[in-house]
């Protein structure tokens, strides 16, 4: 009776689409596997590894110094933040305390980076959506701080400017005026994003109660960052540690409602605002003195092992160091948010289409150098 | 009816002929010829000059130069891309449907040039003036989704399946209202011939005064037809790759590219003669006026595309059955009101 | 809603279709590098250098190498200073590391080339080499005049000693 009704009555099948690793909008190479029911998603298995390059392991064959121009190579659109957590991290290890001045650097550029890799997320997202305008204006922005970091340290992507102990050189002639002038300028192109595409009716449906995150949700994948700040939880570890010169700064911690892909881009949206907030005051207070503290040319950490975290651009950043009391680190491990923040990928796209599996993608900002390491 | 340049023109080179051969039917075929290959080139010669236009366009919406190395101010880049499209391997992927595969992207140029033989260019200058005109030009156009179904479903490929699934679904949720909102053009006019339409115009007044929710509702679907950004679910990059061109390469795909520029210039056309009162305007020759206007639409819906993000596939076709639709047929109400009204009066 | 965002995003485009443009025409205009850019070929100041091979120790990945020879005078000269671009980082940890300064980048970004021999890129060039003939042709001279001053010394000493043993002995 059973077989004669599977003979008689349509029958649809699931398939399965390999989205990747040469895809337009996987950022990168990561290969998605999207178990279709036409164009619904039943599930997504994200595959990564396409672009691993061992960096934990590259990290321990190396001296501590030598460590940081590959935490650059992490998560590319960000590198300041990762020499940040790298260096915060043996700073810990072999007790230094960087001075004062150092750590108004490094938050200067640490959060410029964090306003240039938002303005990327906003851009691919753009992108994703078919907008492909909104990405070329972003890009068009970014420009002018990869402008102020070249002047910075002589490179716009692979910075290594945050070093052990401080940062590489002091900045130069010229760098606070153009600082300003990019500050000046964030509210006027961050007006121009939100006519193009805050207010754009067809961004709205895409976004708005698409791919929802709860709280309890986020938290079980052990999402950080703005992923889990638009679930509502205001976690922020430059809030919560209050590492470097992030105490003396006033800024405020944006959080979302619902958790949809609305709340992802509008987190991060405010936290552009915030961040030149925090720019803005890291110049107007940058004490004199000192840009790197007494750092031993052979750095030789005493044994032992350390765990610290600082927030990067996608969540909280970790590095775990063992160190054997050698000048190499015996074992690293780097949390990397990105990695993580893609668990939460499942639950989000299932019971989507393929458009918004797209635009979850998108809405969580991975990047690949980060996922694979 | 036989003033525009294009119609004198025309019945000048009649006129020589006439004096060379002496028979007339000869000279009607010729004539006939003429026609055809100035249609052929002017698709072919628009498709060409569109691709430097769209890229030109969706440069300086996005504060760049766009092409302008071959050439003067690059105007020689879509002659550089067609020969290097033209010179590329020609590569059957493995597994393909082969004669649907390669029939698909020929078959395409069918409909798109074939309805520029309804277009009234000038003032008599109408390729196939026919009393159905509308209606033909409506039921040819929508093949070219047969033409996708064919491509992507021939790809053996899972993108192309897809993009070719999503043609066809969404070819049935926009021509719906499409037609629908043209219905009040016809009631107006009381006619199906094109070039009525745009006489009609011409005496009183533009349809898209009197018909401004149909104007609306026709360049949202033509969108749609196009396969255009905020309705390009066939192509999708960012979300299927290419669709249903997903497999296509060189000689192949430029098919498929210059068909959708035809068509862009098909509904620009169109636009300027259901609703822009196509050739007719004051001073300047009916020609020129003609290319005026579609040149300002396809400008428009250049804009549009680069603006614009993308809507999700299911959001579109509910946003056609359940918006475009209903008011589409409140219009064609309001129309038969108004009708009715403005005769009582 | 109802089309209004749909045109404010219109009107922003419109603006830039009209608007001033910020793509760089390369090959006409070009960029001018920071005086921090760290890219292209390392250059040194061969007569700075002193052979000592921190850079090459600070180096990550391994990717300059250094030949030094000794001139008679002990003093230590390079013969070829190798710096393979294909595994350079550009994380400037060589120049900082030089405790004479004498490193330095060439801030040509024009570097790409077809053969990857042409990545390993000698820094020394024929006037380092030229240089170094005559630096080694001077500490030979200045090792053989010292020499001859040591003999002379020696012998003198010697003679000395002699006398002195000469005059005891006596």
């Amino acid at each position: 009776m059973n077989e004669f009704n599977d003979n008689v009555a349509p029958k649809t099948e699931t398939f399965v689409l390999n989205m990747g690793p040469q895809h337009p909008s996987t950022h990168g190479v990561l290969r998605v596997e999207l178990d279709l029911d036409g164009e619904k998603v039943i599930r997504v298995r994200p595959i990564m590894g396409y672009l691993h390059r061992g960096i934990e392991k590259l990290l321990e064959s190396r001296t501590y110094a030598q460590g940081s121009p590959f935490t650059d190579r992490l998560d590319y659109v960000s590198s300041m933040n990762n020499n940040y957590g790298y260096c915060h991290a043996v700073e810990e290890l072999c007790g230094i305390e960087p001075p004062p001045r150092a750590n108004y650097i490094r938050a200067i550029v640490a959060e410029l980076n964090r306003i240039t890799s938002h303005m990327v997320f906003i851009g691919s997202l753009a992108n994703d959506l078919g907008a492909v305008t909104g990405m070329i204006y972003t890009f068009r922005d970014r420009e002018e701080v990869l402008d102020i970091f070249d002047l910075v340290c002589g490179a716009r992507q692979t910075y290594n400017y945050i070093r052990i102990g401080g940062v590489a050189q002091d900045i130069p002639q010229g760098f606070e005026e153009k600082v300003r002038k990019f500050l000046d300028r964030v509210p006027e192109f961050m007006e121009e994003y939100a006519d193009l595409l805050n207010g754009n009716e067809i961004f709205n449906v895409r976004l708005k109660e698409v791919s929802v995150m709860t709280k309890e949700e986020a938290l079980a994948c052990n999402m950080t960052g703005p992923n889990l700040r638009a679930t509502g939880v205001p976690f922020d570890v430059r809030k919560v540690d209050g590492y470097g010169a992030y105490p003396e700064f006033d800024f405020d911690v944006p959080v979302g409602e619902n958790g949809d892909n609305w709340d992802r881009y509008q987190v991060r949206y405010k936290e552009i605002l915030e961040s030149a907030k925090i720019v803005r005051q890291a110049l107007d207070g940058m004490p004199e003195g000192d840009f790197m503290a007494k750092v031993p040319k052979v750095l030789k950490p005493p044994k032992g092992e350390i765990f610290s975290r600082t927030e990067g651009t996608r969540g909280e950043l970790g590095f775990y160091i063992v160190s054997d009391g050698t000048t190499k680190p015996y074992r690293v491990h780097i949390r990397r948010p990105s990695f993580i923040s893609m668990q939460g990928l499942n639950p989000m796209c299932r019971g989507g289409l393929i458009g918004d599996a797209i635009a979850a993608f998108a809405s969580i900002d991975p990047l690949m150098g980060e996922v694979d390491c | 009816m036989d003033n525009g340049i294009v119609m004198t023109v025309a019945n000048l080179i009649r006129d020589i002929l006439m004096l060379v051969l002496g028979n007339e039917f000869i000279v009607s075929l010729i004539m006939k010829f003429i026609g055809i290959g100035a249609l052929l080139g002017a698709i072919s010669g628009a498709a060409i000059a569109f691709t430097y236009t769209e890229r030109k366009v969706c440069a300086f919406v996005q504060v760049r130069l766009g092409p302008n190395r071959v050439g003067p101010m690059g105007l020689l880049q879509p002659i550089a891309d067609m020969l290097k499209l033209m010179t590329k391997e020609d590569i059957i992927p493995n597994g393909v449907d082969r004669v649907v595969w390669a029939l698909a992207p020929i078959l395409l140029f069918v409909p798109s040039a074939l309805a520029y033989a309804f277009f009234p260019f000038d003032d008599g200058a109408i390729f196939a003036d026919v009393n159905v005109g509308i209606f033909l030009l409506i039921a040819i156009s929508s093949q070219s989704v047969l033409t996708f179904l064919m491509g992507g479903y021939a790809s053996n490929s899972k993108y192309g399946m897809i993009g070719a699934m999503r043609a066809v679904a969404t070819s049935l949720a926009y021509e719906a209202p499409m037609v629908f909102s043209l219905l009040g053009i016809v009631m107006l006019t009381g006619s199906l011939r094109m070039s009525d339409i745009v006489t009609v115009q011409g005496d009183n007044v533009w349809f898209i005064v009197l018909q401004p929710i149909a104007f609306l509702i026709y360049i949202t679907t033509c969108m749609a037809e196009t396969n255009r950004t905020p309705f390009d679910f066939v192509e999708c990059e960012s979300e299927i790759v290419a669709g249903a061109f997903t497999e296509y390469s060189g000689m192949r795909w430029a098919l498929f590219f210059l068909a959708e520029y035809a068509n862009l210039l098909s509904i620009s056309v169109l636009t300027t003669t259901f609703f822009l009162g196509g050739w007719t305007g004051p001073v300047l020759p009916g020609f020129v006026w003609f290319w005026i206007k579609t040149l300002l639409m396809l400008f428009v819906f250049l804009w549009f595309r680069w603006t614009f993000p993308r809507v999700r596939i299911d959001q579109m076709m509910s946003f056609c059955w359940k918006v475009l639709l209903p008011l589409a047929l409140v219009n064609v109400l309001l129309t038969g009101v108004g009708i009715y009204i403005y005769r009582w009066m | 809603m109802f089309g209004k965002g749909l045109l404010t995003g219109m009107r922003v485009t419109i603006g830039h279709v009209f608007g001033k443009k910020v793509t760089f025409c390369y090959p006409e205009e070009k960029l001018e590098m920071t005086e921090r850019f760290r890219g292209g070929h390392l250059t040194m100041d061969y007569k700075k250098c002193i052979g000592c091979q921190l850079c090459a120790m600070a180096c990550p990945n391994k990717a300059l190498t250094l030949k030094a020879t000794q001139d008679a005078m002990k003093k230590r000269h390079l013969t070829s200073y190798v710096h393979e671009m294909g595994r350079c980082l550009y994380c400037n940890l060589c120049v900082e590391a030089c405790p004479t300064k004498t490193l330095a980048w060439d801030k040509n970004y024009a570097i790409s080339s077809w053969h990857r021999e042409d990545m390993n890129h000698q820094v020394l060039t024929d006037d380092d080499m030229k240089y170094l003939e005559k630096a080694m042709e001077d500490a030979k001279v200045a090792a053989a005049k010292k020499a001859e001053a040591d003999a002379a010394k020696k012998a003198e000493e010697a003679a000395k000693a002699a006398n002195d043993g000469g005059g005891a002995a006596n």
